[in-house]
């Protein structure tokens, strides 16, 4: 279980510098923000320059994935072996303090860095892809047709081992200066959390078909990051 | 405040043209700066040493500069402020595409890239402008409750901005577009929304007494869509 992992080892890309009461290094926390996460911001440099493209992602281990077209710009340049910086956050919670320089956001947010490889192995990359699907829809490669070889061909899988990482997350109401508590205002803490909506069906969806079976875990009201989280935490088992 | 329909789109560029799906992408300022200023919270991305960094942070738009702010001591900041070129990325997640085919379930969401090269506000008056306009913009009227920002913070906070020299937009939107003959697939299939809800607000434990339990930012409504909202003050803020 994830409590008996070591934790990463703080390095000069990871060490957190400013407000270093806020790093995490354990796998655990670390993971779980990833976990919470549905999409990823990928920064890799081109010439020189730096791209951040936001994508969907996933994790198996020690190893996150990624996948797009096999046409895509960034994974074809992804696909030599650069190296990677994948940064998530979640957004959750505004802070308004008594002062400017107190108002804050609560976050949760991880860095993770390593070097992008192209998975070729089709089989391996169709496990890849089917576990992904089982991942956010547990049981639905079953009730579709299996993914073609010219679909197979089409994706590239791109995965990253995890060389360092750290966390970083803020919670917790404004913290003022002592002076400041007189301020005639209002101060505290607004959240702020992505919720699923009420699943809007295809046209021609089969009026037989049983959403609840289907999509009944993604419910509407739910709270997006914790239904990942449980979503990601089955699929370890 | 300039009818943004009447703005010049980006010009697409070696970097910013959407190859993939291009029917996606948009250059147009209009749809450019709504996704920008629908958002809080901003990926940018730079290179030290050959190597590239994302660090997520607030941000916020300026007619056709963007600007961050943080730390004076932050690694980001300080590498930032050489000038270095950097990409700014927003995102936003709007739903879960459900097809009847692995390979057509998608994601809806809106996004920008900006290119740009990031220069530091040095005038301290420039930055006390800034920062209050950022308050202000997300808390309107905020800055005359508050008192004014201090000599020391300023000085321990860095200002940062970057004009946008290239940006694209890429959006999708509606439900899956399956192969025809997948269309008798027993399964459902469509899309479920996702939305960015603010929550019931939460005083302060040491609130002043004569202060209402209730923030005086009554846009911040328990249920209202937090890129909506902030849209809105995005738009308020420019009039």
């Amino acid at each position: 279980m994830s409590d008996t992992l070591p934790p990463f080892t703080p390095t000069p890309r990871t060490r957190l510098r400013r407000h270093p009461e806020r790093a995490h290094y354990d796998r655990e926390t670390v993971f779980a923000i990833l976990d919470s996460a549905l999409m990823c911001n990928i920064g890799y440099v081109i010439d020189g320059l730096p791209y951040v493209t936001p994508t969907l992602f996933w994790r198996d281990g020690e190893k996150l994935y990624w996948h797009g077209s096999s046409a895509s710009r960034m994974l074809r340049t992804q696909a030599s072996g650069i190296p990677v910086c994948v940064t998530v956050s979640h957004a959750d919670g505004l802070i308004l303090g008594r002062c400017a320089f107190r108002h804050s956001l609560n976050y949760r947010a991880v860095m993770a860095f390593g070097t992008a490889a192209i998975v070729d192995d089709p089989t391996e990359k169709e496990a890849g892809f089917n576990a992904f699907i089982e991942r956010l829809y547990p049981g639905r490669t079953r009730i579709m047709r299996a993914i073609l070889p010219q679909e197979i061909k089409a994706t590239t899988l791109m995965g990253m081992t995890i060389e360092d990482a750290s966390g970083k997350i803020r919670s917790g109401g404004p913290l003022d200066l002592e002076q400041d508590y007189a301020a005639h205002c209002w101060a505290g803490t607004v959240p702020i959390r992505q919720v699923l909506d009420a699943p809007i069906p295809d046209p021609i969806v089969p009026p037989h078909t049983p959403a609840e079976t289907e999509i009944g875990h993604l419910a509407q009201g739910a709270a997006l990051d914790q239904v990942l989280l449980t979503l990601a935490r089955k699929a370890a088992e | 405040m300039p009818d943004s329909t009447t703005l010049p789109s980006f010009i697409p560029t070696e970097r910013t043209r959407v190859r993939r799906v291009h029917e996606r992408g948009r250059y147009d300022r209009e749809t450019v700066f709504a996704i920008l200023d629908a958002a809080m919270m901003c990926h940018i991305g730079y290179v030290i040493d050959g190597q590239p960094y994302v660090t997520p942070t607030l941000f916020w738009r300026e007619g056709e500069k963007l600007y961050w702010h943080g730390s004076s001591a932050s690694r980001m900041l300080r590498s930032q402020t050489a000038g270095i070129p950097v990409c700014l990325t927003v995102t936003h997640v709007d739903g879960l595409v459900v097809a009847r085919s692995g390979f057509h379930h998608s994601l809806n969401y809106r996004a920008v890239m900006a290119f740009g090269t990031a220069a530091k506000v040095e005038d301290p008056a420039e930055k006390e402008i800034g920062l209050n306009a950022f308050v202000d913009r997300v808390y309107p009227g905020r800055t005359g409750l508050i008192r004014g920002i201090n000599g020391q913070e300023l000085k321990a906070t860095t200002l940062l901005g970057m004009t946008i020299e290239e940006a694209s937009a890429k959006v999708r939107v509606g439900g899956p577009v399956d192969d025809d003959e997948d269309y008798s697939a027993d399964c459902w299939a469509g899309v479920i929304p996702i939305t960015p809800l603010i929550g019931a607000a939460i005083p302060d434990p040491r609130l002043k007494s004569g202060i209402p339990a209730e923030p005086e930012v009554g846009h911040f409504v328990e249920g209202a869509p937090f890129d909506q909202v902030l849209l809105a003050l995005a738009r308020k803020a420019a009039e």
